[in-house]
Parts: structure tokens; sequence; C-alpha cells
């Protein structure tokens, strides 16, 4: 077993370390920014310069296959210095569906445009009436002359405004004609690439919190047409397009939380180094301060090695159901450290730790999400319950 | 046109360096190498001048295996090969690396070699120069811009001195060191770093280029600066002007 990261990860590291110093001088006015929910044009213009958008896509279509673990370490350094980005993790999301899942055809039109960064993809999923329940959605993608007519309702949906296409889970066969005709529940859906701009899309915004620098979504399709050739993977075999791609969102979610809870750490410790309380002795000289401190650190260490680990057993093409239980567990870890690591900057800084621009008040609802979204951490139990010890489907 | 850069392994200018014990060096342990700030504007500056006249890049390190890495880095950014002359980790002083790149040079006939003007580690400003003067070539050091001109075998080269800027023109082939305002120096691009694992580093062991390299700068012992003092608060500025008075901080 050897943890050292190969050459090539290791400069694509010191690269995205590269890409933050050049926006350092900059960092209020970028956080001012991002607090206004306004998306940074030119954070994804340096990552998409420097090929983090094309890691994980093959050469032959404009990227350069250096691998997940490539862009998960660039999100880590970045969220180092609170610096996240749902858009680039959405675009590889839709990428590795691609990749994974796609026709020649698909590939050609789609991955090297994404690879260059010139395309950005929301992902639509959730509906109001099927979150944690996929297999429940509605929106409906019907055949017609060489083309699919799109009609339904997505919500939650991140980054719709600024994003140019969405990959879109739809249903080709209704889930009431599934048990007519003794068909499984996971069949059923097919994904599509559907262009934003397109007629019949219209956009409600939504007054969520959670995800930094982005708004959400609700997203109606009125007959809205779709070619032939935007389909990803095989028709009503949706299920496992999504299988195998969406890992690489809760990998790199995971990486980014790791991130962030550096930059909370780090802060954190600056701060209790300095302040004094009581006498001359910083806050930092109490064990009530320390302790959770170290302990957040320690439980970082673990983390990291899960999210690592996670992106090494997708690139390496380790059997779906392995993947997916290390990208599962890299997101519930990645939550809970968060979570804990918002919370104690915030107890170390007292009430300076409520102050907006201290940035950790911001965090608190983006590592709060991570508990709920992309997956809830109930559905992770759930599944590895079933799925990797065995125990009766509970849901 | 073919350019030469020198390029060294140093600390990462962000990172806490620490003293052995006995002081008879750094403690490496936990430290972060990179190419040194300067030789890294150095391979940018090489760079730029290629992609406006075509030709080569060609990279050099006097160190041992571990330098690959940052020779590595640079032909991520675009450098076309690489040259390591190991050293198997012996010290050679600034001497001894000129002497060393002087024979780097006479293999390899570059019109330019940019490089940097020290290195951020021992800040001894010394190989550009003793380099020139080993191969009798015109040197341009501490520059802030370069201009090439390939037909008439020049270099015009805008050199930051104590008192503003110096203009001067040398020939070529030439000598030049790189200032920190000369340039910033890309990054290296995935796709660059990809390329670069096929492009072809050359290691010449030292003791090959039959060179006398007996030092003749000896490091005795390194120190850390003093802690600062705590200093004190002033209410104002005549009592800061005062205090300053106390001191013998001022000229008058
Ligand atoms: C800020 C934000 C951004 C988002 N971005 C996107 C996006 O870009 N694209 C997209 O498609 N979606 C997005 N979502 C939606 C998100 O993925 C869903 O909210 C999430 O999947 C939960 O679905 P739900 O809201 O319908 O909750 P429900 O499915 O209604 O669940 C409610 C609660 O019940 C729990 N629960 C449900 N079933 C079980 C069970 N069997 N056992 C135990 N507990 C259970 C869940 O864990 C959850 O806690 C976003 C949401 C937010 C808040
Ligand atoms: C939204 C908001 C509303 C507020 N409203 C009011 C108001 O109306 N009126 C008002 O007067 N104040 C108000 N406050 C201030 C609030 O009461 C203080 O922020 C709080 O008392 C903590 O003080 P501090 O911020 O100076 O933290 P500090 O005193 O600097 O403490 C920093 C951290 O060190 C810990 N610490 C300090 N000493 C020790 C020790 N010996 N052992 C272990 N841990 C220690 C503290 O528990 C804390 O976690 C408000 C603050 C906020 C954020």
């Amino acid at each position: 077993m050897n943890f050292a990261f190969q050459p090539e990860i290791e400069m694509a590291k010191e690269t995205a370390e590269k890409i933050h110093k050049k926006f350092e001088g900059r960092r209020k006015e970028l956080f001012e920014k991002i607090r206004r929910n306004e998306f940074v044009q030119e954070i994804w213009d340096e990552l998409a310069k420097a090929g983090f958008l094309g890691s994980i896509v093959p050469h032959e279509y404009g990227g350069t296959g250096i691998g997940l673990l490539g862009s998960a370490v660039a999100m880590e350094e970045l969220a180092k210095y609170g610096i996240g980005n749902a858009l680039f993790v959405l675009t590889i999301c839709a990428e590795s569906c691609i990749i994974r899942n796609g026709s020649e055809q698909i590939k050609r039109k789609f991955l090297p445009a994404m690879a260059e960064g010139k395309i950005k993809c929301a992902l639509g999923v959730t509906e109001p009436e099927a979150g944690t329940n996929t297999f429940r959605i509605k929106t409906f993608a019907e055949k017609k002359n060489g083309r699919y007519i799109i009609n339904g309702e997505k919500t939650y949906i991140t980054g719709a405004d600024v994003a140019d296409y969405i990959l879109l889970v739809t249903r080709t066969i209704p889930y009431s004609e599934l048990s007519k005709k003794g068909l499984p529940k996971m069949y059923g859906l097919s994904l599509f690439m559907v262009d934003l701009k397109s007629k019949g899309i219209k956009m409600h915004k939504l007054n969520t919190r959670g995800i930094e620098g982005m708004n959400q979504f609700t997203i109606f399709f009125e007959d809205v047409e779709v070619p032939e050739e935007n389909l990803v993977g095989e028709e009503n075999q949706g299920v496992f397009v999504m299988f195998n791609g969406l890992n690489p969102e809760r990998i790199l979610a995971g990486a980014s939380a790791v991130g962030l809870s550096e930059f909370c750490l780090k802060r954190a410790v600056e701060y209790a180094n300095q302040r004094c309380v009581f006498g001359e002795r910083p806050i930092g000289s109490y064990q009530a301060i320390q302790h959770p401190l170290a302990d957040v650190k320690i439980r970082q260490e673990a983390v990291r090695l899960v999210v690592y680990k996670s992106a090494w057993a997708y690139d390496n093409n380790l059997p779906p159901q392995e993947v997916m239980f290390l990208a599962n567990s890299a997101k519930y870890l990645a939550a809970e450290l968060l979570l804990q690591a918002v919370d104690r900057a915030i107890q170390t800084y007292g009430g300076a730790g409520f102050v907006e621009d201290n940035f950790f008040i911001i965090l608190w609802d983006s590592a709060r999400l991570l508990k709920t979204a992309p997956i809830s951490n109930e559905m992770i139990l759930n599944l590895t319950a079933e799925h990797v010890l065995g125990l009766p489907r509970s849901y | 046109m073919k350019i030469l850069v020198p390029i060294k392994r140093t600390y990462d200018p962000n990172s806490k360096i620490k003293l052995k014990t006995d002081g008879s060096g750094i403690d490496t342990s936990n430290i972060k190498f990179v190419i040194n700030t300067f030789d890294e504007i150095a391979v940018e500056e090489a760079l730029r001048k290629k992609e406006e006249f075509g030709g080569e890049v060609v990279v050099v390190s006097v160190g041992t295996q571990e330098w690959i890495e940052q020779i590595r880095t640079a032909l991520a950014m675009g450098a076309d090969r690489g040259i390591l002359v190991d050293t198997g980790g012996k010290y050679i002083d600034q001497v001894g690396i000129a002497k060393i790149l002087a024979k780097i040079v006479e293999e390899e006939k570059p019109d330019l070699v940019i490089m940097g003007k020290q290195a951020i580690d021992d800040d001894a400003n010394q190989v550009g120069q003793l380099l020139a003067g080993y191969l009798n070539w015109p040197q341009a050091t501490f520059a802030y811009k370069v201009e090439v001109k390939p037909n008439e075998k020049k270099v015009t080269v805008v050199r930051e001195v104590d008192g503003g800027l110096e203009t001067v023109e040398c020939e070529l082939p030439a000598i030049i060191t790189t200032d920190l305002r000369l340039n910033q120096p890309r990054y290296a691009s995935l796709p660059g770093i990809m390329k670069a694992k096929q492009k072809p580093v050359k290691t010449i062991k030292v003791e090959d280029l039959g060179i006398d390299l007996t030092p003749k700068v000896k490091i005795e012992k390194l120190e850390t600066p003093p802690p600062r003092k705590a200093g004190v608060k002033v209410k104002d500025v005549d009592e800061f002007i005062a205090k300053l008075k106390e001191l013998k901080a001022l000229p008058f």
C-alpha cells in the first residue's frame, strides 16, 4: 500500500494552489459576490483553463484522463481557502454519466466542450413529490418523430440560471404502468442532456440557502423538444446511468467538505492563539477550546482518506457497489466532519463567529445541507444496511 | 531560438523554516519543495520567447534525483526537455555550479540563457554573473523587461537598479537573470502535466564532466534571527516622535 500521490496528482494540487493564490488579493470582493449568490465566472474560467473540467474526460474527447482524484484534490485545495464550486461538481457529474454510459455520438457532441469549460451543466433529479425516492419522479419524455418531448417539473435545481444544460432524469414509462406490465420499479428511467435555453422551459427562483454562490430553482418543462441523440445511455436504463454517474458528486462534495473543514480549523487556531479573555493567556491554551479543535483534525484525516480512496476506486473502475459504498461513506462522514468543524470555529470565535464577514455562519448552511443533499444521510444508512450488510430492505 | 533555463529546487517560500538542532542546515522534514521563485519567472520568460519566435526551451538542474520533480513541473509548464546533473548530494558552491552550467552551455549551445537572479534559500546572487564570466558572454542581470531581436542577434533588457530602471543591449548569445516583476509565471495545466510525462529528461553524473569542484565557500553554521522583542503602544504622533528620538532612530 502506498499513500503517496502520483507525481501528476501532486502537480495538479500545486496548480490548484496557484489558482487560489491568484485570487487571494481579491478574497473580500469575491466573498462579497458569493454572499450575494453571484456566480464567480473567473474561478470557473481558471479551473477550466487549468484543465480541471477535463480530468475524468479521456484524451480522445479533449480531456486528460488524469482522473477524478485530480479534481478532488483541486476541490479540496480551493475549499481550504473557502472557495467551493457546486457547478464544477455537477458538470463533472454529468460528464461521468456520459463517459460511462453515453453513445459515441453524445460523447463527441458534449465532452470536448465540457472539458474545455464551455458547457456548464446542472443536475435535475428532484421533484416536488420525489426527492429521496427518485423512482417516483413524474417528468415524462415521450418519443415522437425522432425527438423526445418532455413535460414535468423539477425543483431545488442548483445553478439553473448559470448552467447551459441540465442532465435531466425523466420517466419514459410511467411509474403507474410498471406494475401492470410486471416491470421492476427501477425500470423506465431515461436521462437527457437538455439545453436550458430550449423553448418551453420556465424557471422560478427559490428562497433556499445552503450552496454558497448559487441559487436553486423550480423548473417547469412544457413540451420541451430534445433531439434523440441527447439521450444519455439506453432508454429505460437510466437507473444504471445514475448509478455510475452520481458517485463523483458525492466524492467531490466530500473533498470540498474536507477542504472547508481545514478553512475553519486554520482560522480557529489562529484566532485561539491571539484572543485573550481572562488575563494574558490566549483562549487556545484552554483545553475546552483546543481539544475540540484537535478532535476535528483527527477526524478530518480519516475522512480525507475515505474521500481519496473513493476517488481512487472510481478511477480504477472498482465494482459499482464498492464505489457506491465508498462514495456514500465519504459524503456521510464529510457532512458530519464539516458540521463539527464549522461549529467549533464559531464557538472559538465567540460572537465574531456570527459575523458574516468571517464566513463561518454562511458555511453553517452549506455544512448542514450536506446531511440532506445530494443524498440524505438516512438514505446512505439504508443503502449501506441493505447492500453492504445484507440486512432486509427497510424502505 | 534555443533557450537554456537553469532551475533550482528550493523550499516553498510559504513554508515555515526550522533549523536542524545542531545548526548544520535546514530541517527538511515536513517542508515542501518548489522551483525557486526567480527561476520560475525565468521559465515563463523563456516560454514566452519560444511562443514568439519558435525554438526550444531546455531546463537544467544541478542536484539530486528528487530535483526531477521540479524539472517535470517546468516541462508541464511547457519546456521541451530537461537535464539533471546528478551531484549525488555533494555540496557544491556557486563557483562550482557556474562551472558545471558553463559545460552544459558549451554542449547545448543555446542562443540565450535565462535564469533567476538568486535563489530564495541562500540569496547568493552569484551564479548568473559567474557563468557569464566563465563563458565570456554579455550579461544583463535583474531583468524587468526582455525584448529579443533574433534577426539582429541582439537582446534589449530593461534592468531594475537602485535608482530606477536601466536599459541595456547585448549581443546574443547572452545571460539574463530575472527580477521579480518580469512576469507572472503560468501554472502547469493538467494537459501540460500529462504531456510532461512523455518529455525526455537526461541525467548526467557530475563526475563525468571532469570539473574541479573543490568548494571555495564553506557554510560554517546557520542561525535563525533573534526573535522580535515586544513593541510599545503610543498615544499619539507626538509621543511616537519622542519615542523615536529617545531611541535615536531619527536622523535629526
Ligand atoms: C440547497 C439545495 C440544493 C439542491 N440542489 C439540487 C440539484 O441541483 N439537483 C437536484 O436534483 N436536487 C437538488 N436538491 C434536492 C435534494 O437532493 C433533495 O432535497 C434531497 O434529495 C432530499 O429530498 P426531499 O427534499 O424530497 O426530501 P424527502 O425525500 O421528502 O425526505 C424528507 C426526509 O425524510 C427522510 N427519509 C425519506 N425516506 C426515508 C427512509 N426510507 N428512511 C429514513 N429516512 C427517510 C430523508 O432522509 C429526509 O430527511 C437540492 C436541495 C437543496 C436544499
Ligand atoms: C447575534 C448576537 C447578539 C448579541 N447580542 C448581545 C446583546 O444584546 N448585548 C450584549 O451585551 N452582547 C450581545 N452579544 C455578545 C455575546 O454575548 C458575546 O458574543 C458572548 O458573550 C461571547 O463573548 P465574545 O464574543 O467576546 O467571545 P470571547 O469572550 O472572546 O470567547 C471566545 C471563546 O472562548 C471561550 N472561552 C473564553 N474564556 C474561556 C475559558 N476560561 N475557558 C474556556 N473557554 C473560554 C468562550 O466560551 C468562547 O467560545 C451578542 C452576540 C451575537 C452574536
